[in-house]
């Protein structure tokens, strides 16, 4: 059948063209049964509730020998230290990667830039503007995110639209949300479909709507023909966009089934613009914003509005002042001087526990929802990390990162993996490989690696049951 | 030629018309037909001029990458993320309900349906076809045409509703790539059945988003149809129009704030606690001045180099309060306004703009303002700082330095930093005087200031001395030569545009730097609307896209 | 240049002098620099436990009216205890002896005195020029205080007749605090100060001083104060200023200092628009080093008749300070030390001092501005 015929094709297109850029090995053998209606995620994963992935950056990374004990070999126990004492009712949630390396090939390190781009896309950028490869989160998103309603959502507490670590290329960047009431606008407004509704009918006009829009793209073939080969790549993108769209209409038309987890948030009152987009903010607002958005990303993904999310706490330049001090985090890891005493510098420090408790408040909201027979943040793998380990003279080796969530039992946690001098990408094709991610390498030149890190990782088939979890 | 002819050659090109003694404009190869994604100012302008409805997009969509110098290069690359197509999903959902609503659709539709709660496909097709070739820049296609009626019959009797069955049809044509990209079209050349070449429309649109950055009018857009835009001399007659319009400010003021990365004004922070008198008018009004400034000098034809120089400007009263002077002016509208010599405010780079952006929050940055004299101004490129750097070294609390020369030194005498900083921070230096919200200050922490400079090798005082050394500096003309060029086709100057930049900057000395010529020059050239044959090769992946999305 | 010249034109002072060192900091324009008042507070000399002020503080006129009640009244005026005390204002206005507002008609009840300072120390300045306190020709005989400095012969009857009300007492009093947050929230009647003839800013032997009313309003920071060097037009009729009163004055290392002079002063504050003359008016500015701010003291004789205008317009400020209208009226006329009437001898104005705060500005004045000098 010419339906089916087009539907595998589709699926080595959409490998090809969307993970062709990332240095992705396309794992063998794939079975049409693996794939869903759409062919671009894999429906089987042996359990009922789906598994998300989330990202979660701070900018400036840890105080070293203040955040995490220091250990020589990956063992039980992740050994949390003053700045991330929030973190530790999470111990059975996360693993602590240390000392991994960010081997750069002679490429620069792009300070504040370098660390996070090469982390996430597993390939070191060739200049302060350049994102060599898809994002990792992308990458899984392009298996698992589907007909999602969002194919990712992304968002920021420091009002900065550039401040999101997710991009496919240098030049396919989405802007990232800053307002916390846009977001729920977007997430819980009128289009949202509550799946605890008894009440539920199709709205003729949104079919209409839908029908309307895919016709006007189909049109637009005719259009392309005219145009040169350069151009059509990055149509490709174009059209694999429209679906995010197409999906939501979609999704306005179908009944969800009912979800106890999923509890319309309250609404979240608007903010002038000006406040919104003040850079440079103190961190109780940051704090606060990001709050907000934390709740309502867990709520989204409890709603199953996204598969794939990405938050940023603070910005990779850490714009963020503390309230009646002049200088933002950035500047002060450059020119706040060591307190000889403590062995650090205790503003920098301050600011950087600021991110340990965002991460610790963002996995709460994740941990408080119930779902099954455990939490949210059990179906859930949340990456976290950061662009330097030391910002004071920005060390790339050793960035701290974490993987949060038991990824619906195909993670073990509670580890302080110790990464000797094996490159950074193997935490990303870890979490791909939890993810379904059919991928057997990833990234490039010394960051190219084959090795997930089987310590945390559960035998895959045979996912263990979902571990019941005690309310947080 | 020898040196005494090339004068003699100039002073007679200064005497009569350029034309006659004009060495002829070098034939370049062109880069193939590309696309570039609609800016966010532009969609906002081509909303405006279509349908006369002001939308604010700010910060909504997918951001453009600043590339080789300019936003516009950077729509040359962008791509549209699924986020970002919901975007423009949205926009366009707002903009067509506003033109269907009640308040518009007596002046925006051409025609009234015979029944209002029914599809009428002659009216559709009145109101879409008419639209269509303003949105996609050329007529539609019979197919688009017929598709966008049908699509708005559909609509209309889902809905029970002629209106929103426009309203449904429109926000799927504002969210096509016909609409997003500015595309290249082209067709065979009938000079050289070899080459290609941009067709009319093409043309059109180019000419358009230069010259005023948004869609061709009505006249141009009959120019197009009537292939007036392939001879030069009805070439020249349109482009004379359109620079004569006011919307050739608008089209300066494009080029300039993308020169300038004014942008970047979007995401400017002051500390109140250091800086309480740099409110958010400030800024507003600090960035509308450079703008207000560039834009009067050079439409009243001045020398372009002047504008480093030149004490003219325009304050308005919260203007007034940051550079410290009285205004005479009541409300909150803008006056012209000249510096005195000893208020050293010398060109636009000492403005509030550039002196308050290239500083942090606290405190001013030599070094930023060192190297976006380098980069916006000269284009020249100044290398990132190294990583390991530890800046505390320079900044400890126990160290005599008072004032950012002392502090720097140890940049200057530290190897690893000495390459950079000898081209940035002598050139920052001397603009010491102002402070990181650009207002004039003598001393920093109670010490004298000293403002001396040096532009590669010859030593000047203070923003005077800067500004004369700037003006005289080739560099800076050449800049905004290469810059224009660039923002015109779209694209980074390469080694094949080499030698009609170097022309277009001669016409620009012998036009005595007025920039107003420059532009008019690049519109006129043949390299504006050159394009090279397309690239074939992976010429399938379209198409197995196109599969993919449904 | 256009514009510029215009400026210039409008300029009253010299123009063409040579440009002083401080035009580089926009201090000075035109060899003119000006301020604009912010804070305007009655300088009032308190001790931690109110030694100056032995009787205690004054008692409101309500609660005069109140405890002059019969219970019977008591009941009747307050439906039984129904009406609160706040409610009682109005009507405790009116007990003059014919029903009188005694605001308005002060001498229409007795009274109990009002409780004045009794303290040695005051602020102020010495403008009768003794330092015994004796009646002259300029003055009736007063008692002189002595400044926390240990300066004797201050001249300070204002301080004597409010230091022991309670809406003149610092932090807790509201009588000037309202005055200056409605004066600087609305931006009417801003006073500015003009000093010209500046040639150095720090240090400058001979300029002059030059008080006007703004007809602009301010820009303000996050915490309420004006941003420096705005620009403020001046009040004008048929092309004059509608004030002007101009004073000599010598700056030395940035504290001006003024001569005397009377001067008629703009002044809005509390709902009150007025313009009291304050007689041998005397300025000191302390000017910041950065030109933004300057703090200093207003010295002069305040005329009684203005004064009793202003309590008589208080209106509500009056009970929620502690304000006995008639008693407070009455003081002042016994108190006032200068300017005796030369008919009846008694003196029309009370010595007294202000605390000022201001903050540059710009001041622009009609070409025809003409300077009056009230030196004398």
């Amino acid at each position: 059948m010419t339906v089916l015929l087009t539907k595998v094709r589709e699926r080595r297109s959409v490998l090809k063209g969307v993970l062709g850029g990332s240095a992705v090995t396309v794992a063998l053998p794939f079975l049409d049964g693996d794939l869903n209606v759409n062919g671009t995620a894999l429906a089987a994963t042996g359990a009922a509730l789906p598994v998300r992935f989330g990202t979660f950056y701070w900018g400036m990374g840890h105080t070293p020998g203040h955040a995490i004990t220091e250990k020589s070999e990956t063992s039980k126990g992740i050994g949390f230290l003053a700045e991330t004492e929030a973190l530790k009712p999470f111990e059975d949630d996360l693993n602590f990667f240390g000392a991994y390396a960010m081997p750069l090939d002679g490429r620069s390190n792009y300070t504040h830039y370098t660390g996070w781009v090469a982390s996430r896309t597993g390939t070191a950028p060739a200049h302060n503007n350049d994102i060599p490869a898809p994002t990792f989160d992308l990458l899984i998103a392009d298996a698992i995110a589907g007909n999602s309603r969002f194919f990712t959502l992304n968002a920021n507490a420091v009002g900065m639209p550039r401040a999101n670590y997710s991009a496919r290329s240098t030049a396919s960047r989405a802007a990232a949300e800053i307002s916390a009431a846009a977001l729920y606008q977007r997430l819980f407004g009128p289009e949202f479909v509550d799946p605890n509704n008894s009440e539920f009918k199709p709205d003729p006009r949104v079919m209409v709507q839908k029908s309307v829009l895919s016709g006007a793209i189909e049109q637009s073939r005719d259009y392309i023909k005219t145009l040169g080969a350069a151009d059509k790549s990055r149509l490709d993108e174009y059209f694999t966009s429209v679906r995010q769209v197409e999906n939501q209409l979609a999704l306005q038309l179908q009944k969800p089934p009912p979800n106890d987890a999923c509890l319309v948030p309250p609404a979240v009152t608007e903010k002038p613009m000006e406040e919104v987009k003040r850079i440079a903010r103190d961190m109780d607002e940051v704090i606060e914003t990001h709050g907000v958005m934390a709740k309502l990303f867990a709520m989204a993904v409890a709603c199953n509005q996204t598969k794939v999310f990405n938050m940023a706490f603070t910005d990779d330049f850490a714009n963020v002042r503390r309230v009646g001090e002049t200088y933002t985090h950035h500047l002060l890891t450059h020119e706040e001087p060591l307190d000889q005493k403590l062995g650090y510098q205790p503003l920098t420090f301050w600011f950087n526990k600021c991110g340990s408790d965002g991460f610790a408040a963002f996995l709460k909201e994740f941990k408080s929802i119930r779902e099954g027979d455990g939490t949210l943040l059990d179906n859930c793998l949340i990456h976290a990390g950061s662009e330097t380990n030391y910002a004071r003279v920005h060390t790339i080796d050793g960035v701290p990162f974490w993987l949060a969530g038991k990824a619906g039992g195909r993670m073990k946690t509670g580890y302080h993996v110790v990464g000797g001098a094996d490159p950074v990408t193997r935490i990303g094709l870890t979490a791909m490989t939890a993810m379904g991610v059919p991928v057997e390498s990833w990234g490039t030149k010394s960051l190219k690696t084959t090795k997930p890190i089987t310590e945390v990782l559960n035998d895959r088939a045979t996912p263990p049951p979902v571990k019941t979890e005690s309310q947080g | 030629m020898s040196m005494k002819l090339t004068r003699l050659i100039s002073v007679c090109c200064a005497a009569l018309a350029l034309t006659a003694c004009e060495d002829p404009e070098p034939k370049l190869k062109g880069a193939p037909p590309d696309m570039r994604r609609l800016t966010e100012t532009q969609y906002e302008n081509v909303i405006s001029d279509v349908f006369g409805i002001d939308v604010d997009v700010a910060g909504r969509f997918d951001p453009l990458r600043r590339t080789s110098g300019l936003v516009a290069v950077g729509a040359r690359e962008a791509r549209i993320t699924p986020t970002g197509f919901e975007r423009f999903y949205n926009a366009a959902k707002t903009v067509s309900e506003r033109v269907t609503d009640a308040e518009h659709r007596a002046t925006l539709i051409p025609c009234t349906p015979a029944d209002a709660a029914k599809a009428d496909d002659a009216c559709a097709r009145a109101f879409m076809t008419q639209t269509g070739r303003l949105l996609f820049r050329r007529p539609l296609t019979t197919a688009e045409a017929d598709y966008f009626v049908k699509a708005a019959g559909e609509a209309a009797g889902a809905n029970g509703d002629f209106y929103r069955g426009l309203t449904t049809s429109l926000a799927s044509m504002l969210v096509t790539p016909q609409f997003l990209f500015v595309a290249d079209t082209t067709e065979a050349d009938p000079a050289d059945k070899s080459a290609e070449r941009l067709d009319a429309y093409a043309r059109a649109s180019r000419l358009s988003f230069f010259l005023w950055n948004t869609t061709p009018d009505e006249t141009l857009m009959a120019a197009a149809e009537k292939g007036e835009l392939n001879d030069s001399a009805s070439l020249a007659r349109h482009v004379d129009r359109m620079m004569a319009s006011p919307r050739a400010e608008v089209g300066m003021r494009a080029f300039f704030n993308d020169f300038l990365a004014l942008e970047d004004f979007d995401t400017l922070e002051k500390d109140p606690l250091i800086y309480p008198t740099f409110t958010l008018e400030v800024a507003e009004n600090a960035r509308e001045q450079i703008v207000k400034t560039i834009i009067d000098h050079v439409s009243r034809g001045e020398d372009y180099r002047d504008i480093f120089t030149t004490r003219k400007t325009f304050l308005t009263r919260a203007l007034a309060r940051v550079y410290r002077v009285p205004i005479d002016r009541t409300d909150n509208g803008w006056i012209s306004y000249e510096f005195a010599a000893d208020q050293n405010r010398y060109g636009i780079q000492s403005q509030i703009a550039l002196m308050a952006l290239y500083a942090y929050p606290g405190r001013s940055s030599a070094v930023r303002r060192g190297r976006a004299v380098r980069e916006l101004l000269m284009c020249q490129k100044v290398p990132d700082p190294p990583g390991d750097v530890d800046f505390s070294l320079f900044t400890d609390p126990n160290s005599p330095s008072k004032t950012a020369r002392e502090r720097l030194t140890a940049h200057i005498n530290a190897p690893a930093c000495a390459g950079c900083h000898k081209i940035t921070d002598p050139i920052g230096l001397s603009f010491e005087n102002f402070d990181g919200a650009g207002q004039y200050r003598l001393t920093e922490n109670e010490a004298h200031i000293d403002s001396g400079g040096d532009l590669n090798g010859a030593p000047y005082t203070g923003p005077e001395g800067l500004a004369q050394a700037l003006r005289n500096d080739p560099a800076t003309a050449s800049c905004v030569v290469n810059r224009l060029y660039s923002y015109a086709v779209g694209r980074s100057v390469e080694q094949d545009d080499t030698a009609v930049v170097n022309f277009l900057d001669k016409g620009f000395a012998a036009s005595k730097y007025k920039f107003v010529e420059l532009m008019r020059k690049v519109a006129l050239s043949d390299a504006f609307f050159t394009v090279s044959k397309p690239n074939t090769t992976a010429a399938a992946s379209g198409e197995m896209a196109v599969a993919t999305a449904h | 240049m256009r514009v510029r010249s215009q400026v210039l034109s409008f300029a009253s002072a010299v123009v063409l002098a040579a440009p002083c060192f401080a035009a580089e900091t926009g201090i000075v324009h035109d060899r003119r620099m000006g301020f604009v008042v912010k804070d305007w507070f009655t300088a009032v000399y308190e001790t931690k436990f109110m030694d100056e002020c032995p009787e205690g503080v004054s008692i409101a006129n309500d609660e005069v009216w109140w405890r002059r009640l019969s219970r019977a009244d008591k009941d009747e005026q307050t439906g039984n205890g129904m009406i609160q005390a706040l409610n009682r204002v109005g009507v405790s206005f009116l007990r003059g002896r014919n029903g009188e507002h005694v605001c308005l008609e002060p001498d229409s009840v007795d009274d109990p005195p009002q409780r004045i300072v009794e303290g040695k120390l005051s602020f102020g300045v010495n403008l009768d020029g003794d330092a015994d306190g004796k009646a002259s020709a300029k003055s009736c005989a007063h008692e002189n205080f002595t400044h926390p400095d240990g300066t004797t012969g201050i001249d300070n009857q204002m301080y004597r007749l409010v230091g022991c009300t309670y809406g003149w007492r610092k932090d807790v009093g509201t009588v000037d605090m309202n005055a200056n947050e409605m004066r600087n929230t609305s931006g009417l009647g801003l006073i500015l100060i003009d000093v010209s003839e500046v040639d150095n800013p720090r240090n400058d032997d001979d300029v002059t001083v030059t008080f006007y009313r703004s007809v602009d309003q301010w820009v303000q920071d996050s915490k309420g104060a004006p941003l420096p060097f705005q620009t403020f037009n001046i009040d004008v009729v048929d092309g004059k200023p509608r004030y002007g009163d101009s004073i000599k004055g010598a700056i030395k290392d940035g504290v001006l200092t003024t001569k005397n002079g009377d001067v008629r002063l703009p002044w809005y504050g509390n709902y009150v628009f007025m313009h009291p003359v304050i007689r041998d008016l005397t300025l000191r500015l302390d000017i910041d080093p950065s030109g933004e701010r300057a703090t200093g003291m207003v010295a002069g004789y305040y005329d009684v008749e203005a004064f009793t205008y202003y309590i008589g317009s208080l209106g509500a400020v009056v009970p929620v300070n502690g304000i006995n209208c008639s008693s407070l009226i009455k003081a002042a006329r016994e108190l006032a030390d200068g300017y005796p009437d030369p008919k009846t001898g008694k003196c029309t104005a009370l010595s007294s001092a202000f605390d000022l705060l201001a903050y540059a500005a710009y001041i622009r004045l009609p070409a025809a501005a003409a300077t009056k000098t009230a030196e004398r």
